[in-house]
């Protein structure tokens, strides 16, 4: 048997792959990449959880962060696109006309 | 199982009439805007705000209760809080009217109805009571900000204000997913009020809860922490309101951070109060809340001097503005929450005047410096009085609703350090924020100081146009008024902290 | 070899797989094979949700992580980067600062997990049968108010990502 601390550690390790990924990465979509590692790490853990509450309140909380992850990379991938549009590069670093 | 055996809780939709019928005005100025064939450069701006207008009359004749079982919630913190969404949508779109006639041409309908989408998330947020809808509340509040502030797409500022905005927004919000998901897992359940118990129930008999609800806090601190624009979480705050469209940037500055405050005070006053108890307190929230806030007013009013754009300048100072905010939600009193409304409300005002007032300006001269306000006095005294109230009331100089703000923070944690002899540090919160607040004093005297004392007059003459002014005399009426007459707003906001279980 | 002894090797391997392409993600040059790498660790995350008794998640998982972001992103990345083989810098200049906040974080909430047995004290349950008809009842009686907003933040992200994606003609 599987103890559910197993489960929730692989879940901190991807959330800490994830973080490790936003604060470091240099390009947008990897940043973006990375968050989705981060959520899908907390969904892993709402699951493990319910799991071992054996309820289901946790499933519903996933299935509608999926629903909110999907609307997010909508809009986040048309922002990096309308930025590719006026700056050709998707860079993190070369947005630099803003101090940051 | 059989399929028979659903029951359906009662749906009481007449509690979020509001909500339902902004959503439904957003569809029409949608619509209204592309079978117009966009002509009309101001209609679907009138349109949103007649809407708000409506909606705001529904909620004040929206009666209290509940919905859908516990999960919609309508009480008088609620209610305070939805009229502040409303009106900081109203004055944000008052004052869009310039950029809306000037650049942007093809989306009017689309940027105004945005604006209504966000504002609908708000108010679901503010009378949700569990994490789910706490949380997707959270989400729709923000994902039409991401759009709204990138809505200049052939600008580079904007989209990059846009990009930063989005990836802080992203990242925090799995941070928040993230705490959320420990706090399901330690109680077992996502309504609030069951929270509370729930862990309470298993601090009892487990005893080893607590440094696991401190991962917990810190994640979900430092998810709202970016919403709120609170340090080490405000890097984004500047460059996102500098790029932004000035508008949006004032709705960020107060109806998005009303939203993360009402966010803040439902997950931890609400739900994690059992913890902050001199008996229980495995772990307290308040001082770590307590040492970002001074971090806030440190930073905020320190870094503002510096600053030579003005809208960098109103973002240092908002971070500012939150650092006293915070001190009123870790005061665990009748006053402190109550102060936070009173707080955010005499914020709303002076905030959106002063971004009004920059919106106006930057439509008629393109410049966002301070040193292009020089002898603005000369040739706009009415603009150049009404800015300079603004700033005072900002800075908390009396009779304005800035200063009773400030000083019902201040009181509030005043009360409670006297009252609870493990609540001490909250004199060293409050000495903080005096010593910051007179600091604050030099950079908002020093635009004025620009605008008044120039000897040479200002190049240019600022046109009143329509509904932009209007805004800036809304402010002001309410800076003033609440100034003199703040007691009816605060017999509203000690409404408040009844609906949080706290009893005077 | 018993059931549960299967399920453990299951285990394993789906976590190895997660965590090594999800460093893979992080870690490597090439956006399009950081992508591709994405894909894999969702689809591993998958079966773990198969391995929690979540049928219908791990498809929802599979449908719209893999089908549709993941998609979404290899779009992006041709429409964005002009060779998608091109090898860049990945990493910017705070990586220290970065991947000292981060391993400091996760290493204190393994040692805190591990440490909580709260979890422990209930490992003895059966699965809930008919998940997916319960999955459904919640939906539609107990959230059903989340989930008719979250049909507003999808109109809301379509109408935006429309707006911004859209070409202009002047």
């Amino acid at each position: 048997m599987i103890p559910i601390s197993a489960y929730l550690i692989v879940a901190a390790v991807l959330f800490g792959i994830g973080t490790v990924g936003v604060l470091i990465s240099r390009n947008m979509i990897v940043v973006f990449m990375c968050v989705e590692l981060m959520l899908n790490a907390a969904n892993l853990a709402l699951i493990a959880f319910s799991r071992a509450l054996n309820i289901m309140d946790g499933h519903v909380f996933v299935f509608l962060a999926l629903a909110v992850a999907a609307a997010e990379a909508a809009v986040g991938l048309a922002i990096v696109l309308a930025v590719y549009r006026n700056r050709e590069t998707v860079n993190i670093d070369r947005f630099d006309m803003m101090k940051w | 199982m059989s399929s028979m055996d659903i029951t359906f809780p009662a749906f009481d939709l007449r509690f979020m009439a509001p909500e339902i019928f902004l959503f439904l005005w957003a569809l029409f100025v949608f619509a209204y805007d592309v079978t117009s064939k966009r002509k009309s450069s101001t209609a679907a701006g009138y349109l949103a705000m007649l809407g708000l207008m409506i909606a705001g009359a529904i909620l004040a004749y929206t009666n209290y209760g509940q919905g859908y079982g516990s999960m919609f919630l309508f009480e008088p913190a609620a209610k305070f809080f939805k009229i502040i969404f409303l009106g900081s949508a109203f004055m944000a779109i008052g004052s869009s009217f310039g950029i809306t006639k000037e650049r942007i041409i093809n989306h009017r309908g689309e940027f105004f109805g945005l604006i209504l989408l966000s504002t609908v998330g708000m108010m679901f947020l503010s009378s949700s009571n569990e994490l789910l809808s706490l949380y997707i509340g959270l989400e729709l509040t923000t994902i039409p900000l991401f759009v709204l502030a990138s809505f200049f797409k052939d600008n580079k500022l904007s989209v990059e204000a846009g990009i930063k905005y989005f990836i802080v927004g992203a990242f925090s919000s799995a941070l928040l997913v993230y705490g959320m998901s420990f706090l399901y897992g330690l109680s077992g359940t996502t309504d609030l009020v069951q929270m509370k118990i729930n862990i309470a129930m298993t601090h009892l008999t487990f005893k080893e809860i607590g440094v696991i609800l401190v991962l917990a806090n810190v994640l979900i601190i430092a998810g709202l922490g970016f919403k709120l624009s609170l340090p080490p979480f405000h890097q984004w705050a500047p460059d996102v309101y500098e790029g932004s469209p000035t508008p949006i940037a004032a709705f960020l500055s107060v109806g998005s951070k009303a939203a993360g405050l009402i966010a803040f005070a439902k997950i931890f006053v609400n739900g994690l109060y059992a913890f902050n108890g001199p008996e229980m307190a495995p772990n307290d929230w308040g001082i770590l809340v307590g040492i970002l806030a001074c971090a806030a007013m440190i930073l905020g009013n320190t870094v503002a001097i510096r600053q030579t754009n003005i809208k960098r300048m109103l973002a240092y100072s908002s971070i500012a503005q939150v650092g006293y905010i915070m001190i009123g939600m870790v005061t665990m009193n009748d006053l402190g929450i109550a102060s936070v409304g009173f707080y955010i409300f005499a914020y709303m005002f002076a905030n959106m005047g002063a971004f009004a007032i920059v919106a106006i300006f930057e439509e008629r001269t393109g410049s966002c410096e301070i040193q292009s306000y020089a002898g603005l006095s000369h040739t706009s005294p009415v603009l150049a009085t009404t800015f300079a109230v603004f700033l005072l009331s900002l800075a908390g100089i009396p009779p304005l609703a800035g200063f009773f703000a400030k000083f019902f923070v201040f009181a509030s944690a005043i009360k409670m350090a006297q009252a609870d002899a493990t609540a001490g540090w909250l004199y060293w919160i409050v000495g903080v924020g005096l010593l910051t607040a007179v600091f604050s004093l030099y950079y908002y005297a020093n635009i004025i100081k620009v605008m008044f004392f120039s000897k040479e007059a200002s190049p240019y003459r600022v046109h009143y146009t329509f509904p932009s002014f209007g805004i800036v005399l809304i402010g002001i009426a309410g800076v003033i008024i609440f100034g003199l007459y703040p007691e009816p707003i605060l017999k509203f906001a000690s409404d408040i902290s009844l609906s949080f279980g706290f009893l005077p | 070899m018993t059931e549960s002894a299967d399920i453990g090797i299951v285990f394993w391997v789906l976590s190895f797989v997660i965590l090594v392409s999800a460093f893979m993600v992080v870690s490597l040059k090439n956006i399009f094979h950081c992508a591709l790498f994405l894909i894999m660790c969702l689809f591993s995350v998958a079966g773990i949700f198969v391995l929690l008794d979540a049928e219908f998640l791990a498809a929802a998982q599979v449908l719209i992580y893999v089908g549709a972001v993941a998609i979404l992103m290899i779009f992006a990345i041709m429409l964005t980067s002009n060779l998608a083989s091109r090898k860049i810098r990945q990493v910017n200049e705070n990586v220290s600062v970065g991947v000292f906040v981060s391993v400091l974080f996760a290493l204190a909430s393994i040692i805190l997990i591990a440490q909580t047995h709260i979890w422990h004290y209930k490992t003895d349950f059966t699965p809930v049968e008919n998940s997916i008809v319960i999955l459904g009842k919640y939906l539609m009686i107990q959230y059903v108010l989340p989930f008719e907003v979250v049909s507003i933040l999808l109109l809301a992200s379509l109408i935006g990502a429309i707006v911004l994606a859209r070409k202009e003609r002047s």
